[in-house]
């Protein structure tokens, strides 16, 4: 497996050799910063255009067909006339927060988005806590749509908040327990570290039983999550019109669309990370051959494609199923999925200390 | 059937009787259907006697009425679910300017809209209303539409915004003849208010909800209606009767044939003129059609309002064959204007019959497929189920025919109650259920598909040979009387009251709103709801706004 | 105990059918209609009422007599017949023309009163369906053919 660690550690001694440390290292990290915003819009974009084209195909739909071929630049055109768009303010709402709102929405979204080890040698934040900053970072989110409902002066969007903030405090629970169920049997908090340990087999085998149930738990958590449905009650277009954006327009509503999507694909990409192997390739023990093919396949196309797959499967859950309502939310999260996480995580414990795992 | 229509007969005469020794001032007119006329004096308590004592517990439909000279008033029809029995009551105050009509919103609860109605076209004050605002007007509107006597000019283009009116008027009686005015508050001060509409993407077209709410749960709806009324009974009294044929396909959309179906039954009725098999059989599959379609469009908006688009889409991809087979005959999809006054506009396409088995084939096992992914789905289940129960007494009492009706628990098929076209020929069974609630009307619906295409697949076949439209005279008259005639819509009684002083133009012509009686009782229904409950209340009943609005 | 885990059980294999009916659809053809790309395949039912035409024969003759039936029946005061009367030279009675025959497709509302009323079918609905004008104007249609 190609170690990108080789390229950053060339270019970091190329730079102290010009000029001095604080200076190579402000000047990586402005860099860095730059390519994480690239790579987030164009997973943005990416997104976007995989969301039209798979509901449509559910949907026994063709989807964008008409700008580019198959439609693939109609995202561009989408973006484009976002941004020509007339940025609303609603009258009596508080001006300051009601702007705010947005970024930080999308600041917590680029956090989250850089604690993902996309190939050996590209982690942007990698630390022995990763695991904590990611889910601390990711729930800044919901201070920036309790804000934006808040502060629109509407009673739609309030509503959209009110139930935001309850579906999505409630279900960081069960996001943290199945993460913390995959930490058991890893001992470690290092998303790094937790890519390494699956290379002679990724933890949803290694873990068998418990990492299947968690990793269902951890699918339906980070759906209600991300506010997708069938949990997407914050924006239920049906009830609440558009939820806690509903007063936004031009590209402040893009920043939350964006942010949405981008995500979807953050909790698919850690899905992928700590219960697919990450960027590991998929090995059969017993098949030197086939193990030999995999390896040459690059470390991020195995991760961009186990992230996508489970976007997929998300895409699929969401275009099938009705939305829930907020008291069938609250259920399922406090009597079914904590209670199942709880026991999940004993069972893992059990496994795990009596050497059952593989 | 002909036995039945003499048992009609008998118990028609013996109502006659117990009315006239009831009340001797009634008196019976013979014109058309026949009614009883009322002084206003002694309607109340007659309402009360007929409702209480007699069991007429089902108001079919209240018409407000300008008689000119002998003043304002309304026509009840009445039916008493029990036996099946009709009476026609009707009752006018000679005083114009101040019409009053006792209010029987307490006996029939469908009246309160009703009554509501016939205030805001004729100004009659109903005595005793506790909500007597305008219904679809606007409520700085000046004078009432639906008079004789209405100036036209009274009303020019207002381009002003549209005030609420947050309180209610009510009237009541003083012993000198006088009345008082009350104004009671609809919402508090401290109730969180919030409007559902008019555009909303719940509401299924332009109609308004105010919904107080406490959290998510709802306290109290008010309705809002009349964003899309467009005075079709009032430009129906300066219409030719084949002319007044193109304004019904745009009342309620997805019921087109049959409403077109009711007002034709209705002027052959008056003029006397029995149809041949084949017309009838072709009526009765084409409304059959666009009943399938009309539920399949149920099926499909009610997924899409609880966030499973996919239904949406399968939904309007089965729909679509449906209306290419209706296109074919009729050459049109929404607005077909396919019946006419003794016939049909065309007789049926070659194909007709081809494309309908091969669609009956198609949609069988399609039926699988929705209960598949909606009707089995836990979501689907714990939502629907035990949310927005009605009750069948209000069922009744509102008038909530149709799929809402029979989910209650009452038959009220008008196809089985007052068999019309070939319904009585063919086998087919009345879908009923017991809980009242979201689930329920769901599952009415479904079922109903199935009946229909039952009753198309025996009729497919048999069309008898015959004339497709009779010979009709070029000039249309009706005689001077009054006609009712009702059609079991896509989503409950659609019934045609026709007014006629023997010309060429219709006196009054009131169509009886299938989805009027369907939104009056959501305020019923929906308390205690949640938000998301309301939207799958709406979704169910399934109301089509411009057939609210006429 | 024992209904949670029934309907915990029964709830998830409710969904995972759902799931079924929603993987099969991914598979199946689409249906979605691609105009105007398909202009040249479509055709549309020979029934279905585009807008009012009178049809002329080769020597752009109509077989409109002016009676004004149509007029008369349109509930919208859609169609508008200006004629003038003429001498016949055949019988040398005078006989009504027909001018001008103005349609207004904009409060059309394709009853078939009008063609229903017609004695002489010389009005019939196309099934031309591209109706798109930039203004009410246009769409405001003389049928007969001028004759100059």
């Amino acid at each position: 497996m190609f170690d990108f660690g080789i390229i950053t550690g060339w270019i970091h001694t190329q730079l102290t050799s010009v000029m001095s440390e604080q200076l190579a290292i402000f000047l990586e990290c402005v860099i860095v910063g730059i390519l994480l915003l690239l790579v987030y819009v164009i997973v943005a974009i990416i997104m976007i255009y995989m969301e039209r084209k798979v509901c449509a195909a559910f949907q026994c739909r063709l989807g964008p067909t008409r700008v580019g071929p198959w439609g693939s630049l109609q995202v561009f055109c989408d973006v484009f006339k976002m941004l020509t768009k007339e940025i609303i303010t609603v009258r009596h709402s508080d001006k300051f927060l009601y702007n705010l709102a947005p970024f930080i929405v999308i600041l917590a979204s680029v956090m989250a988005f850089a604690c993902i080890p996309m190939s050996r040698g590209l982690e942007i934040l990698d630390f022995n806590v990763g695991v904590f900053f990611f889910m601390a970072a990711s729930s800044i989110g919901i201070v920036g749509i309790l804000l934006a409902g808040w502060s629109s002066n509407s009673k739609f969007s309030l509503i959209g908040a009110m139930r935001s903030g309850a579906q999505m405090i409630s279900y960081e629970l069960s996001v943290g327990l199945s993460i913390l169920t995959i930490v058991v049997l890893t001992d470690t908090m290092q998303f790094s570290e937790i890519v390494m340990r699956q290379e002679d087999g990724w933890f949803i085998f290694k873990g068998h039983i418990p990492a299947v149930i968690s990793f269902i738990i951890y699918l339906i958590a980070a759906n209600a999550e991300v506010n997708r449905g069938p949990f997407d009650l914050p924006e239920a277009e049906s009830e609440l019109t558009a939820g806690y954006h509903t007063e936004y327009s031009g590209m402040h509503f893009g920043l939350f669309y964006v942010a949405e999507f981008v995500n979807l694909f953050i909790v698919s990409s850690i899905a992928a990370t700590i219960f697919l192997g990450g960027w590991m390739p998929l090995h059969i023990p017993g098949l030197d051959g086939f193990n030999a093919v995999m390896d040459w396949i690059p470390g991020f196309v195995w991760y961009f494609a186990k992230a996508f797959f489970v976007v997929w499967l998300l895409m699929w859950i969401k275009w099938t199923f009705p939305r829930l309502r907020i008291d069938q939310i609250l259920t399922l999260e406090w009597k079914y999925l904590v209670p199942i996480g709880l026991a999940n995580l004993l069972l893992m414990v059990i496994v795990v200390v009596f050497k059952l795992h593989f | 059937m002909r036995t039945t229509s003499n048992i009609d007969m008998e118990n028609k005469l013996d109502i006659k009787e117990k009315i006239a020794a009831m009340e001797p001032s009634a008196v019976w007119s013979d014109a058309g259907d026949g009614m009883f006329r009322v002084p206003v004096s002694s309607f109340r308590p007659l309402a009360e006697k007929l409702k209480n004592e007699e069991g007429f517990d089902f108001l079919r439909s209240l018409t407000g009425m300008d008689w000119g000279e002998e003043g304002l008033g309304c026509v009840y029809h009445l039916e008493n679910t029990a036996t099946g029995e009709n009476v026609v009551i009707s009752t006018a105050d000679a005083d114009r300017d101040n019409a009053r009509v006792p209010s029987v919103h307490d006996l029939w609860k469908g009246a309160n809209f009703n009554e509501r109605e016939a205030y805001d076209f004729f100004g009659i004050k109903f005595v005793g209303h506790p909500d007597l605002r305008r219904l679809f007007l606007r409520d700085d509107w000046q004078g009432h539409p639906l008079r004789k006597d209405y100036d036209m000019a009274l009303n020019p283009l207002n381009m002003e915004n549209e005030g609420n009116e947050d309180e209610a008027p009510s009237y009541e009686m003083t012993p000198d003849g006088g009345y008082i005015l009350r104004r009671h508050p609809l919402f508090e001060d401290q109730e969180y208010v919030i409007n559902i509409g008019p555009q909303h993407p719940a509401t299924h077209g332009v109609l308004r909800f105010r919904v107080s709410l406490e959290g998510e749960t709802i306290k109290k709806i008010d309705v809002h209606s009349g964003y899309i009324h467009r005075g079709i009974e009032k430009l129906c009294e300066s219409l030719t009767y084949p002319q007044t044929l193109a304004l019904t396909d745009r009342l309620d959309y997805l019921g087109a044939m049959q409403n077109r179906h009711a007002l034709c039954a209705c002027i052959e009725k008056a003029m006397g003129l029995e149809v041949s098999d084949r017309i009838k059989c072709i009526r009765t599959i084409m409304d059959e059609l666009q009943r399938i379609d009309s539920h399949l469009l149920f099926i499909a908006c009610l997924s899409q309002d609880m966030g499973a688009l996919e239904v949406f889409f399968l939904g309007f991809r089965d729909r679509e064959k449906v209306l290419d087979i209706l296109e074919q005959t009729t050459g049109g999809r929404l607005i077909q204007t396919y019946n006419t006054i003794g016939g049909v506009q065309a007789d049926i396409h070659p194909d007709f019959m081809k494309k309908t088995k091969e669609f009956i084939r198609y949609m069988r096992p399609k039926m699988r497929e929705y209960q598949e992914i909606f009707t089995d789905n836990v979501i689907v289940r714990k939502r629907l189920t035990g949310t927005g129960i009605l009750s069948r007494e209000d069922a009744i009492s509102f008038g909530a025919t149709g799929g809402s009706g029979r989910a209650s628990g009452w038959a009220c098929d008008v196809r089985k109650r007052h068999p019309y076209a070939m319904y009585d020929k063919v086998d087919f069974e009345e879908i009923t259920f017991a809980a009242g609630d979201c689930f329920d009307r769901y599952m009415v619906r479904v079922k109903e598909i199935e009946q229909s295409l039952n009753i198309i697949e025996q009729l497919i076949d048999n069309i008898p040979e015959g004339e497709w439209q009779m010979k009709v005279k070029p000039v249309i008259k009706l005689p001077a009387g009054s006609w009712y005639t009702a059609v079991e819509g896509s989503r409950g009684e659609f019934g045609v009251f026709i007014e006629s002083r023997g010309d060429k133009f219709p006196y009054r012509v009131k169509f009886r709103s299938t989805g009027l009686p369907l939104v009056s009782c959501i305020d019923t229904i929906s308390r205690n709801a949640k938000i998301a409950d309301l939207i799958a209340i709406g979704g169910t009943l399934d109301y089509v706004v411009p057939d609210i609005d006429r | 105990m024992r209904d949670y885990i029934k309907g915990l059980l029964g709830g998830i294999w409710s969904l995972l059918t759902g799931m079924k009916v929603t993987f099969r659809e991914y598979f199946t053809p689409k249906i979605t209609e691609q105009y105007p790309e398909n202009r040249a395949t479509l055709k549309m039912n020979e029934r279905f009422c585009g807008e009012l035409t009178m049809p002329h024969d080769e020597n752009g003759n109509n077989r409109c007599i002016a009676c004004g039936l149509c007029q008369m029946a349109c509930p919208n005061g859609t169609i508008r017949i200006t004629s003038e009367t003429v001498t016949d030279p055949e019988t040398g009675k005078p006989k009504k023309r027909l001018v001008k025959y103005e349609y207004d497709l904009g409060s059309c509302m394709f009853c078939h009163l009008c063609v229903n009323a017609c004695p002489h079918h010389a009005i019939e609905f196309s099934t031309d369906f591209e109706h798109a004008v930039f203004t009410r104007s246009k769409l405001v249609k003389t049928l007969n053919k001028q004759q100059s």
